[in-house]
């Protein structure tokens, strides 16, 4: 069936079966792998995408739900350079970066955060992102990295 | 593998059309936490998908008389930001603040959730510990249920095929009314409930207990209110012998109602302990004060 959606600020046309996730329409019919599969039960939070400005889990979420609406992936957050932005900066900076793969979704999870609040405690970020699994660092420099882009965010608007 | 369809409806009566189409096997998607599993473990579980969650009445939350009306597509995310249910219903908040994490909360909805009828659903307890209600459309008629009723045993409920949960309400409680949901599980996020409370309770002008309903959850087949250990404690004044009392009627209900199951010997001591604790929030926590609620 025909999909369209606004895709990261652009209008996106697919045809694609009925039956495929979002996550597998991202990665296999539109060539964006930043978008990662975990678990794919929706309990790692690596497919994270945000869907009309909401983080969600792209696995469990059929393809043609998103029609009409606006989806976010890695790919659409960037810096004005072209490069990372502030966040994902503060993600290298922080080392809050090891193997990397949880980073796309922790990255949307922390962007969709900001956005709905400026300030953010310490729990309001571990909350934000309690639904996204990383192995490597242990959470407290990805914390420590999201706290920083909020604090900067509010010096320089 | 056949041809899934999708089609999403805008509007009750079309979501009821298309799901009493003769010869197309349907399945209502609303959050689609739950069905995406089903229909990955079985891909033959329908041939069309119809898709209720953009339904604009699906998702009001509305305060009429003394009750309050939930849309049934209403997602965890929207309930818990709600003020009318901050205000009325804090145990659903809570119950609703422990469902998945961002990403499910954001996608899965209260209907959903007492239409899967999951046993251990978090905001079934919540709902039955309010006396809310379920609203069903089917084309020839509406029909309301309590929730307590609507699920009748994991997974299974009174709503017939081709007919549509629309909302759930429940009576607004009293000022003065306190609630809360505990939740055992095995870690804070994402964690399926092992064991969970829900107890709604007010005392009155004399300090004995006016009205307590105790509903635990993830505990037996049917998520109802522990009448025995309730009538044990109205009219008593709150304590911890009554609590502790109330707590081994509870118990002993999850037993009957279950047997001796190879979980009984972690639950019951659980169980025992949660409901002291809920009772002991409910009824002696000091009123909170705008500075301590922070």
């Amino acid at each position: 069936m025909k999909i369209e959606f606004t895709l990261n600020g652009s209008l996106a046309i697919v045809e694609a079966p009925a039956r495929i996730s979002l996550l597998t329409l991202l990665r296999e019919y539109l060539d964006l792998t930043g978008t990662k599969e975990g678990c794919g039960i929706g309990e790692c939070g690596a497919c994270t995408v945000l869907l009309d400005d909401r983080p969600v889990n792209s696995c469990l979420i059929l393809a043609p739900q998103v029609g009409g609406r606006r989806v976010t992936t890695i790919e659409g957050v960037r810096g004005p350079d072209g490069g990372p932005n502030d966040l994902q900066r503060a993600f290298i900076d922080y080392g809050a970066v090891q193997c990397g793969f949880c980073i796309p979704g922790m990255v949307l999870s922390g962007e969709a955060l900001l956005a709905a609040n400026p300030r953010p405690n310490r729990k309001e970020i571990r909350t934000a992102i309690a639904g996204n699994l990383c192995r490597c660092t242990g959470y407290q420099q990805i914390v420590d990295a999201i706290q920083a882009t909020a604090l900067r965010r509010r010096e320089k608007p | 593998m056949t041809e899934l369809q999708y089609v999403r409806a805008s509007r009750i009566s079309e979501a009821l059309t298309l799901l009493n189409e003769v010869g197309v096997k349907n399945r209502i998607l609303a959050g689609n936490t739950d069905l995406a599993l089903l229909l990955r473990a079985d891909p033959a579980l329908c041939e069309r998908v119809v898709d209720v969650s953009l339904i604009p009445e699906l998702h009001r939350i509305t305060r009429a008389d003394n009750r309050v009306i939930i849309g049934a597509a209403a997602t965890f995310t929207e309930v818990l930001s709600n003020p009318i249910i901050i205000e009325t219903a804090p145990v659903l908040v809570q119950a609703c603040a422990q469902v998945g994490a961002v990403q499910i909360r954001n996608m899965g909805t209260l209907g959903g959730n007492v239409a899967n009828a999951a046993a251990c659903a978090d905001s079934l307890p919540a709902l039955v510990c309010l006396d809310a209600e379920a609203r069903v459309h089917s084309l020839q008629e509406e029909q309301v249920w309590p929730v307590a009723d609507v699920v009748v045993r994991p997974n299974h409920t009174l709503i017939p095929p081709g007919s549509l949960l629309v909302s759930l309400s429940y009576p607004v409680p009293p000022p003065g009314c306190r609630s809360v949901f505990l939740k055992l599980g095995r870690r804070n996020a994402m964690a399926i409930s092992r064991l969970t409370v829900a107890v709604l309770g007010w005392l009155n002008s004399s300090g004995r207990i006016a009205e307590v309903r105790i509903v635990p959850g993830a505990a037996t087949p049917q998520i109802r209110r522990i009448q025995s250990a309730e009538e044990l404690m109205l009219d008593q004044l709150p304590g911890t012998e009554l609590y502790a009392a109330a707590a081994r009627r509870v118990a002993d209900e999850m037993i009957q109602l279950t047997g001796r199951r190879w979980s009984t010997e972690f639950k019951e001591p659980a169980l025992l302990a949660m409901t002291q604790r809920a009772l002991m929030q409910v009824f002696e926590i000091a009123p909170l004060s705008s500075e301590e609620g922070r």
